[in-house]
């Protein structure tokens, strides 16, 4: 018989109930902690991936002896206890310097792993930029440019490793005003010389400005961090476990709208389909003689009508107690 | 007016970008795809790249915003309409399984039965003509508990020193207490049909 937490009071219980798995899913919390041996750099890296990805984030102060790629039961672990499914743990060695292990859970499991060392040289954190810093826990804009993330599965697989940790929450509207800043993932193509390029990761915040168009005119700003990634280590996810994270729930899919389209110019073009048009009903023109009218239908309405019609015989206001029966039949 | 059109000329930015592969998009994540090859990086101009290819992306995301999206004014400023994602991420946990239906439920359903619709939490007494709450206190479900004079039922009065005041809320009591039994057995059953393949409990994987 499996062993279930229940709730004490009203507040733990809710707490409980909103880690429960839900049909849309809440933002993902990422978790930041450090091993016993950090460097100043990732420190530093950490701290500001923190700051971008607040409130949605927590962060550990203490040091953890922990090796994800040896045993990751540890932050699986604090997965659970922080209701965390995404983590970056930092680390420093000789072997691996200024290493940022970026980890994913599906169901405090682990899913995937991946090692990126920071270039230590041409790392900049956010406060040696000197400007204005984005808005806290607002929902980026991401780039990615260069070929090899289309053409290299493993950089295709950064892409949306990067995607998923910085999306942010998924929401149906945005509020103009809030796309403050982009994050712009770039690698160059792999060639002979260098077949696995660094990934810059940038930061800038947007200006916009009048260009005399509908349209404004997109300046950039970097607003920091700047970092340099060297992929290490990758732990690919395990099939089952990955094929569970990818389950749609039912009802959430996209419903196609019927015959509405969107070309390539981004014009919505809708198609409409028009009954074929009853002649029958057409109206011709008007004739008291041809016109249809109801038993109880008083003399006044009658005036009314004739106001309208503009070629009826001046004879006809002289009689207007036509009978309506007579003019129905 | 020509001298207000003069100012104006030097503001004319450019907003449009070309690039040899158009960029992909997908709004629902804020994201875009660029797949044309970085001029090369030398250590000397790769900032200026970086920069100026982000700046293009960054304006092409703006303007396929501003352009392709429903924008809705409101008096707290201007909302995007953003579509459903397309590039489909991993759950954080798995999609919620459906309630195991209860005993009754499964009769029910056999039987054609339709839930009972919820009429209130009052009830109209007759006698008195007031509306009281069906249960709790002073609850309609207490019947004669509560009467300074009550009839000895022979049927229900089983042992002779059992105290007919005492019969109905002793009969009351058992019912709630049938109640309880059916909803652990429901929750029971649920909980083995549902564990199979969900995750294990709490206690269980602390390390």
């Amino acid at each position: 018989m499996l062993q279930t937490v229940k709730p004490k009071n009203a507040r733990s219980k809710r707490v409980l109930e909103a880690r429960e798995p839900k049909l849309v899913e809440n933002e993902k919390t990422t978790l930041f902690l450090r091993g016993t041996s950090a460097s100043k750099i990732v420190q530093d890296a950490i701290g500001d991936l923190h700051a971008l990805k607040k409130p949605n984030a927590v962060k550990f102060q203490k040091k953890n002896a922990v090796h994800p790629f040896e045993d990751a039961s540890a932050l699986e672990f604090f997965s659970r206890k922080n209701d965390a499914s995404l983590m970056v743990f930092a680390s420093d060695s000789k072997k691996r310097p200024h290493n940022l292990t970026f980890v994913r859970f599906f169901d405090y499991q682990m899913l995937d792993m991946v090692e990126l060392g920071i270039d230590g040289e041409t790392f900049r954190k956010m406060s040696d930029f000197k400007n204005a810093k984005a808005g806290v826990g607002l929902k980026p804009m991401i780039s990615f440019s260069g070929s090899i993330f289309e053409n290299n599965p493993t950089y295709a697989q950064m892409k949306l490793l990067f995607l998923d940790f910085f999306h942010g929450n998924t929401v149906s509207e945005v509020d103009v005003e809030s796309l403050q800043y982009m994050i712009s993932i770039s690698a160059a193509d792999a060639t002979d010389e260098n077949p696995n390029p660094k990934i810059h990761f940038r930061t800038y915040m947007l200006k916009t400005m009048r260009s005399g168009h509908k349209l404004p005119r997109v300046e950039l700003e970097e607003m920091g961090p700047r970092m340099d990634f060297k992929i290490g280590r990758i732990q690919e996810a395990n099939p089952d476990l990955m094929k569970g994270a990818m389950q749609k729930a039912k009802g959430q899919e996209m419903r196609t709208k019927k015959n509405i389209s969107i070309d390539p110019m981004g014009d919505k073009i809708g198609k409409i389909h028009v009954d074929r048009q009853d002649l029958g009903k057409l109206q011709t023109r008007k004739m008291k003689g041809l016109k249809k009218r109801s038993r109880g239908e008083s003399d006044d309405g009658d005036n009314d009508i004739e106001m309208e019609d503009e070629d009826v015989d001046m004879g006809d206001d002289a009689l207007p107690a036509v009978s309506p029966k007579r003019a129905k039949v | 007016m020509a001298t207000a059109m003069d100012v104006d000329e030097p503001q004319k930015r450019s907003v449009t970008v070309t690039k040899p592969i158009p960029l992909t998009f997908d709004l629902g994540h804020l994201a875009a795809f660029d797949a044309n090859p970085l001029p090369p990086l030398t250590p000397q101009s790769l900032e200026e790249t970086l920069h100026s290819t982000a700046r293009d992306a960054a304006q092409l995301i703006i303007n396929q915003i501003l352009t392709t999206v429903e924008l809705k004014s409101t008096q707290d400023g201007v909302y995007a309409t953003l579509p459903d994602p397309i590039t489909q991420l991993p759950r954080e946990k798995p999609v919620p399984k459906p309630k195991e239906p209860t005993k009754w439920e499964q009769f029910a359903k056999k039987k054609g039965i339709a839930a009972k619709a919820k009429d209130g939490k009052l009830v109209y007494d007759e006698a008195t003509g007031e509306w009281v709450s069906k249960w709790g206190y002073k609850g309609a479900n207490k019947g004669v508990e509560d009467d300074w004079l009550v009839e000895v039922d022979e049927r229900k009065q089983q042992d002779v020193n059992d105290n007919p005041r005492n019969l109905s809320r002793a009969e009351r009591l058992e019912r709630i207490r049938k109640n309880e039994r059916q909803q652990k057995k429901n929750e029971k059953k649920a909980e083995l049909g549902g564990a199979s393949s969900s995750a294990s409990g709490y206690k269980n994987r602390r390390r």
